[in-house]
């Protein structure tokens, strides 16, 4: 029992772990070399592929994970899992989202908001005067004018500014 | 608990020889709550990889970071990977792909009961863990030197780094790649006090067949700084 296949004392022999070592410093080799080739959309994943095949070198051998107790599989696996679907959902969520560099600055919910505020209000008075003698502060001079020579100006006294200002 | 103790027991196939030095002989790194050396040794282990997972999951967060603005940003990132020293990197890769053998060795010495050799490769390790370190040394300063700081302070400058001034997100890379390089060199810090520790005590003989959990779990610590290198390198370095 002590000495089957996955015991948590095995010793691995130092020609396994020689040539481990040796893998790994070709892999290193081959990774410098294909980096100088460019290989468009492929150099990432060719990239990632080759330190991919290193670490599972490491965590097999060097961690021993292929000679040990199967929960610690089971807790790497786990882990592993979840590194993945944090990279892939936020890789999903960036590419789904457009252009980033083209936003509002308020929020969706504050300009809904607005708007409807803009449709329910009452137009102000402000809003409806349309010629230059309808403003409060019209100048002087037109309130300096007579009465009868500007009929507008007479229907919209109440509203003026006080005659004789 | 109790229960839980006993019926571990039979599962855990506890051979006669070991039940019995647990019993009668029990050796001094055993916990009383343990029933066995063999039951200590994987609960430190499977703790240990527990440990490595947060660890994963920290390294993960900063990959991430990358993941997005590389893709956002393919150009900027092209230009400032490409001043990076994939020598300096390659070679570094090596050095720290040695330490990793060197820790595995000293494990299977510790194992053989060969306690000097086992201390000569913990020493070995430490030796390349602080030439990891030197390199890295070496490559700040060169950076520093040229204006390529983090964050606010980015100013490159010299033949080498001035054309990084027309890629507003190069400051971005490099602001990832001093967190992701620094945060992994605090790692090979700790992992130096560490396994030079480990060495000082393996040269007193306190390390044998019988009881090696501090060398197995330092190892897997060191092997997971390995491991993030060997993503950082082609990640920072060579895309």
């Amino acid at each position: 029992m002590a000495h089957t296949e996955h015991d948590s004392h095995h010793i691995i022999p130092m020609k396994t772990l020689l040539r481990v070592f040796g893998g790994l410093v070709v892999l290193t080799i081959l990774t410098v070399a294909v980096a100088q080739l460019d290989l468009g959309v492929l150099d990432l994943p060719v990239a990632l592929g080759i330190a991919g095949m290193k670490s599972a070198l490491v965590v097999l051998f060097f961690m021993a994970l292929k000679y040990d107790r199967g929960v610690n599989s089971m807790v790497f696996t786990i882990g592993t899992v979840f590194v993945v679907i944090f990279l892939f959902f936020t890789s999903l969520d960036v590419a789904s989202r457009g252009d980033l560099s083209n936003v509002a600055d308020e929020t969706i919910s504050a300009q809904e908001r607005r708007a409807e505020q803009l449709r329910d209000e009452e137009p102000a008075d402000s809003l409806l005067r349309i010629t230059p003698a309808d403003y409060a502060n019209a100048p002087p001079a037109d309130s300096g004018r007579t009465a009868g020579a500007s009929g507008d100006a007479a229907g919209e006294g109440a509203g003026g500014p006080p005659p004789g200002n | 608990m109790a229960t839980e103790t006993k019926t571990a027991s039979p599962s855990q196939g506890v051979t006669p020889q070991s039940s019995a030095e647990a019993h009668h002989h029990p050796p001094s790194h055993l916990k009383s709550y343990f029933v066995s050396s063999e039951q200590q040794f994987d609960a430190a282990k499977l703790g240990m990889w527990i440990f490595l997972i947060t660890e994963m999951l920290l390294f993960s967060g900063m990959f991430v970071a990358y993941t997005v603005y590389r893709s956002q940003h393919p150009v900027a990132f092209s230009e400032a990977s490409h001043t990076l020293n994939w020598v300096m990197g390659g070679g570094n890769t090596l050095v720290l792909l040695g330490s990793s053998l060197t820790v595995a060795l000293a494990i299977h010495y510790a194992q053989k009961d060969k306690q000097r050799k086992a201390a000569w490769s913990l020493t070995a390790t430490t030796l390349l863990a602080c030439a990891f370190m030197a390199v890295k040394y070496f490559e700040w300063t060169a950076k520093f030197d040229h204006g390529v700081f983090p964050g606010e302070a980015f100013n490159p400058h010299g033949d080498h780094y001035a054309h990084l001034a027309e890629f507003p997100f190069a400051r971005q890379f490099f602001s990832i790649y001093y967190v992701m390089t620094g945060i992994h060199a605090i790692h090979v810090l700790i992992g130096i006090g560490l396994i030079a520790w480990l060495a000082t005590r393996a040269f007193r003989g306190h390390f044998s067949s019988a009881w090696y959990t501090p060398i197995e779990i330092v190892g897997l610590y060191w092997h997971l700084v390995d491991i993030i290198w060997i993503f950082l390198f082609p990640l920072l370095y060579l895309i």
